[in-house]
């Protein structure tokens, strides 16, 4: 039998890095996947033949560029092709449209208000600079600030020194970016509601916030974080669906000698004396190895996985109260035509590129305002892209497959997610959207609606987070997934953690694969 | 001529008056209403009813300003009721919480035991948390980047300071700074009842509800101070709020500092870039220091002028967020009300929060995020009589009334006569849902929009703490980045308000740290000259 040095539990996106790694650094590794493809919640899949849909996670552009680079996605595959704009429809017939090219993208603005033209220039130099000021802090390894340990208090004052190297002034900006609501900080820069909006939307994506509440400001640096080819602000998508990132990632751990291994659904780690010393199997296998790497969100890899009593009581406290309230759903569509938006007819260079829906900061709100109290949002935020029309390969000749991101359809809808629900779900979408593109609904030939119940039951995901938990700020940094405990260890020997739970977390961005992948190594565990 | 002008006579300016004159300057107070105190008023509503109707609740009084002014010996008495929170129920009886945390559990025991049980440790830890602001307010804005030494110095006196916490402590602090009051209180507690009682406290003058991140921050700035374990635990000066503000300005006149009213600033006189002194009614009065407790903007736009500023820094003040969020309703009663599920009034000594559970405050937050007037509004009541006879004719009570939300600016136009009118009713009503004989017992009554407390007590756009206290706007944030220190671009010119660090709520905080900067600039002055 092959002793593994190292046992990775989920194949999605961040456990085949960390599994790459170790394979690069020559370590024996074994990726277990409960589903029969890796992916996790980054996969590509058939609903309908000849469709293909990015079922769940539908855009790229967070996917650390050192991973591209280390790994070599490209030679295994990786295509990640531009979205190039963001139309906005509004309710009076009109739209906002943002594109690729600043000076088009100035010109648009300039005719709904020439204020907001203006101050859009200063506003991308600003936020360029705030992205390259939190780069390197996605990148690095969360110190433990209340350790006196020589390696935390170096590391805390490497992070002070490179804030003071910011400079007042940008700290101040970067401070302001970490406490602020997104509407707020956008009020002191622009005026027209629907730019507000559509910005603002970035930062309520995945948390159950609405704009006008702190701490939503700072995922609007994500959108100026996104790196495609080093090229700043770029969103893509990627040829063949999110499941082609997956699969160049595996395809990249397989050369380096990783095996993995689907339909293998772990049920829990095998611990003797504190000490992780491999997996059981549902099936009942048992399978040994030096380290064993949960890929899963904190709730299941430290209180599924493990016995409870193997922990501490207030890291199991802490990982209790770990916030997931998911809060966004998705609805597929394979569709016959394209559809027709009253507000730019015909088939423009905007169906290239995402459509928001996001009229005003007050939609947004009253989206939120449903979810708070149980319902999902009667007139929903929507991300809408069609991928088909950037990679024809997803659909038949002259079909195409659209992917609707909706948000807010709480975990903890009233009256559970039975199909009923399921299916009002998908007619609320589809009718708000009809009332942009009134040819949408006769368009569709199959439609796939997802609820957060439906995301935690395919990809395991809890209540549905698509980060495996909220990125709030009291969840960031040395806080994820559980203080003292952000190092991807665990108080289990040998028992680390690379998922999405664990800094920097969320988006297809694989940083804490290799986070955790450098960890392992660096503590010569595997 | 004077040494230093301070403008506005409310507690701030009151407090750096004092600490001025304390220090040997020859100090002038100028303030523009007939009566000191700034929002800090006690005033006949009706012949014989005395009542604070602008803030019934002054925040923290930093027991280092009692001390360091002698206030007790300038006639102020604090009285602290037994009682801190009584809380009626959408259902069931109401809810009391007391100043002795047993007392509460007791109360608790019966709605989840589970609450009683952790009751006391909650107090606990909000009360350690809380003691590290404290010291945190009681120092000038740290300056995080700074590579001077004196700086570094400082920043490490707080980095131990908050080590001292111990482990634990240290990571909640910094775990509960940016949450939001309901994703903290769904930690420690299942009451609906309970977590409203507390939450109320949560939302106090910030326009935004308990599921906004952020409130958790705002329930521990209110809890600074506190006691012991007291969650909400409020002290009545005796003859009211007005009296803080007459012990302020005992001591201020003691040390030599003339206090003079109907006095109304114009503007800040400046001459190349200096503040040199003030005009009031006409007259120029001249000296070397102008410190404003007015807000921020008012000081820099309207009194100074942005046209002696760099327009970054203008942009900047204009972007302080006030968005006043409370009215007030001040009434003089007959008899007291009798609340539904009480036999005595001792539970009503403290506050009465009208707050039944988290989604009741939640929801009345969103009428105001969509720019409405809460429809079933959060009310935090005083009845101050009950302590202090000397407030009302015997037998007979005062009642303040604080609501949320009332947003100063309504999306459907400007706040009018009618307005008012209803908005009392609704405030009226809605008490009267939970004490029925209240609209009976009134004897008169008064009412006040944000924009009233805005022209009558100089609160801007009728926040009383001169600019929401929020994580972006407080600490070296406030009032505006980088000028947390109380000094202006403008030479000369301070601001001591509440829109400077440490913020509202906490007596004499601001002025005092102002008051420490003019001395140490002044004394840097001399020595250079």
């Amino acid at each position: 039998m092959t002793r593994y040095d190292a046992i990775i539990i989920g194949g999605g996106h961040n456990g085949l890095v960390t599994a790459a790694y170790l394979g690069k650094a020559g370590k024996k590794v074994l990726v277990l996947e409960r589903r029969h493809l890796v992916g996790g919640a980054a996969v590509s899949e058939q609903i309908v033949p000849g469709f293909t849909f990015s079922v769940f996670s539908y855009v790229v552009s967070l996917l650390r560029p050192e991973i591209i680079r280390d790994l070599d996605l490209p030679g295994h595959g990786l295509q990640i092709l531009p979205l190039e704009s963001t139309l906005t429809p509004l309710p009076g017939g009109d739209y906002l449209a943002q594109w690729g090219d600043a000076d088009r993208s100035r010109r648009e603005l300039y005719r709904h208000s020439p204020k907001d033209a203006e101050a859009m220039i200063e506003f991308g130099r600003l936020m360029q600079h705030m992205a390259m000021a939190v780069k390197p802090i996605l990148g690095m390894m969360p110190p433990d600030p209340t350790s006196m340990s020589p390696r935390d208090l170096l590391s805390l004052a490497k992070l002070g020194k490179h804030f003071s190297a910011l400079g007042e002034s940008r700290f101040h900006w970067l401070y302001k970016l970490m406490t602020m609501s997104a509407a707020d900080f956008l009020d002191e820069w622009f005026e027209f509601e629907p730019l507000k909006a559509t910005k603002s939307a970035s930062g309520i994506i995945g948390t159950f916030l609405g704009p006008r509440s702190p701490g939503t400001a700072y995922v609007l640096l994500h959108h100026y974080m996104g790196e495609i080819d080093g090229a700043f602000r770029a969103w893509g998508f990627a040829k063949g669906g999110t499941g082609a990132v997956s699969e160049a990632i595996a395809s990249a751990a397989r050369a380096a000698g990783v095996e993995i291994r689907t339909n293998a659904a772990v049920r829990r780690v095998l611990v003797r004396d504190g000490r992780a010393t491999g997996v059981a199997l549902e099936n009942g296998d048992e399978i040994a190895a030096k380290v064993v790497v949960s890929g899963l969100d904190p709730r299941r890899t430290f209180l599924e996985l493990i016995e409870p009593k193997e922990l501490p009581t207030d890291l199991v406290d802490a990982v209790r109260r770990f916030k997931f309230r998911g809060s966004s759903g998705k609805v597929n569509l394979a569709l016959g035509e394209l559809p027709n938006f009253t507000c730019r007819p015909g088939t423009g260079d905007h169906l290239r590129g995402a459509v928001s829906i996001s009229p005003s900061i007050g939609y947004l709100e009253r989206a939120y305002d449903d979810a708070k109290y149980g319902e999902f949002s009667r007139q929903p935020y929507m991300d809408i892209i069609l991928p088909s029309m950037i990679d024809p390969g997803m659909a038949p000749p002259g079909k195409h497959v659209m992917s609707i991101f909706v948000q807010y359809a709480p975990f903890n809808v009233k009256g559970g997610w039975t199909d009923a629900k399921r299916e009002a779900f998908g007619d609320t979408v589809i009718d708000t959207l009809s009332e942009y593109a009134p040819n949408l609904r006769s368009a569709i030939i199959h439609r796939q609606v997802i609820t957060p119940s439906d995301i935690e039951r395919v990809t395991g995901l809890s209540e549905g987070n698509i980060f495996q938990g909220e990125l709030a700020l009291h969840q960031l940094f040395f806080l994820r997934p559980a203080p003292e405990w952000s190092s991807y260890r665990t108080p289990v020997k040998q028992y680390y953690q690379c998922g999405a739970g664990t800094h920097p977390g969320g988006g297809i961005m694989g940083a804490s694969g290799r986070l955790a992948a450098m960890r392992i190594l660096g503590d010569k565990a595997a | 001529m004077h040494d230093a002008i301070v403008v506005g006579a409310g507690l701030n300016g009151l407090a750096t008056a004092a600490y001025l004159a304390k220090a040997g300057r020859k100090v002038l107070v100028l303030e523009r209403r007939a009566v000191i105190g700034g929002s800090a008023v006690t005033e006949e509503i009706h012949p014989g009813y005395r009542v604070d109707v602008c803030s019934h609740d002054a925040g923290w009084l930093p027991p280092v300003i009692v001390e360091e002014l002698s206030l007790e010996s300038h006639g102020l008495t604090m009285l602290q009721p037994e009682a801190t929170v009584f809380s009626p129920a959408c259902d069931g009886p109401p809810l009391t919480l007391w100043r002795d945390p047993r007392r509460t559990a007791d109360a608790l025991r019966s709605r989840s035991s589970s609450d009683a049980q952790r009751f006391g440790a909650f107090g606990d830890q909000m009360g350690r948390l809380a003691g590290f602001l404290a010291s945190v307010y009681e120092s000038p804005a740290p300056r995080l980047t700074s590579t001077k030494p004196a700086e570094l110095f400082a920043l490490a006196r707080l980095a131990r300071r908050l080590r001292a916490l111990g482990k634990r402590d240290m990571i909640e602090f910094l775990r509960v700074l940016p949450m939001s009051a309901a994703e903290l209180l769904d930690d420690w507690f299942e009451s609906d009842t309970l977590k409203g009682a507390i939450g109320g406290a949560a939302i106090s003058g910030v326009c935004h509800g308990p599921r906004s991140a952020g409130t958790a921050f705002v329930l521990l700035h209110g809890h600074v101070g506190n006691a012991g374990r007291a969650i909400r635990a409020r002290s009545q000066p005796k003859g009211g709020i007005g009296a803080l503000a007459a012990a302020l300005a005992g001591v201020a006149r003691q040390y030599g500092a003339e206090i003079r009213t109907d006095a109304k600033v114009d503007r800040v006189v400046v001459n190349k870039g200096r503040a040199t002194g003030v005009v009031v009614r006409g007259e120029e009065i001249a000296a070397p220091v102008v410190a404003c407790s007015a807000d921020p903007r008012q000081t820099l736009l309207e009194l100074t002028g942005p046209s002696h500023l760099e327009p970054e820094f203008v942009r900047a003040a204009q972007q302080i967020r006030y968005r006043g969020v409370a009215a007030k309703v001040n009434l003089a009663l007959g008899e007291l009300p009798r609340f539904s599920g009480i036999t005595d009034d001792q539970a009503l000594r403290g506050l009465i929060s009208v707050s039944p559970s988290l989604d009741y405050l939640e929801k009345a937050y969103d009428d105001a995020k969509h720019g409405g007037v809460s429809r079933n509004p959060y009310l935090e009541v005083t009845i101050p009589s009950l302590l202090d006879e000397s407030l009302a004719p015997a037998g007979r009570h005062v009642m303040s009334i604080k609501m949320q939300y009332a947003p100063y600016a309504l999306r459907d136009g400007a706040w009018t006569d009618d307005r008012r009118a209803a908005l009392g009713e609704l405030i009226i009503d809605t008490l009267a849902e939970y004490a029925p004989n209240l609209p009976s017992t009134i004897l008169q009554q008064q009412v006040l929009t944000p924009e009233d407390m805005e022209c009558v007590y100089g609160a801007p756009e009728g926040n009383v703490d001169h600019g929401e206290m929020a994580l972006d706007q407080i600490l070296f944030m406030r009032p505006v980045a980088g000028w947390a220190r109380h000094a202006t671009p403008i030479d000369g010119l301070y601001l001591c308000g509440s829109g400077t660090h440490p913020g509202g709520r906490i007596v004499g905080g601001a002025g005092r740290l102002a008051a420490r900067e003019i001395l140490r600039a002044g004394s840097k002055k001399r020595a250079t000259a």
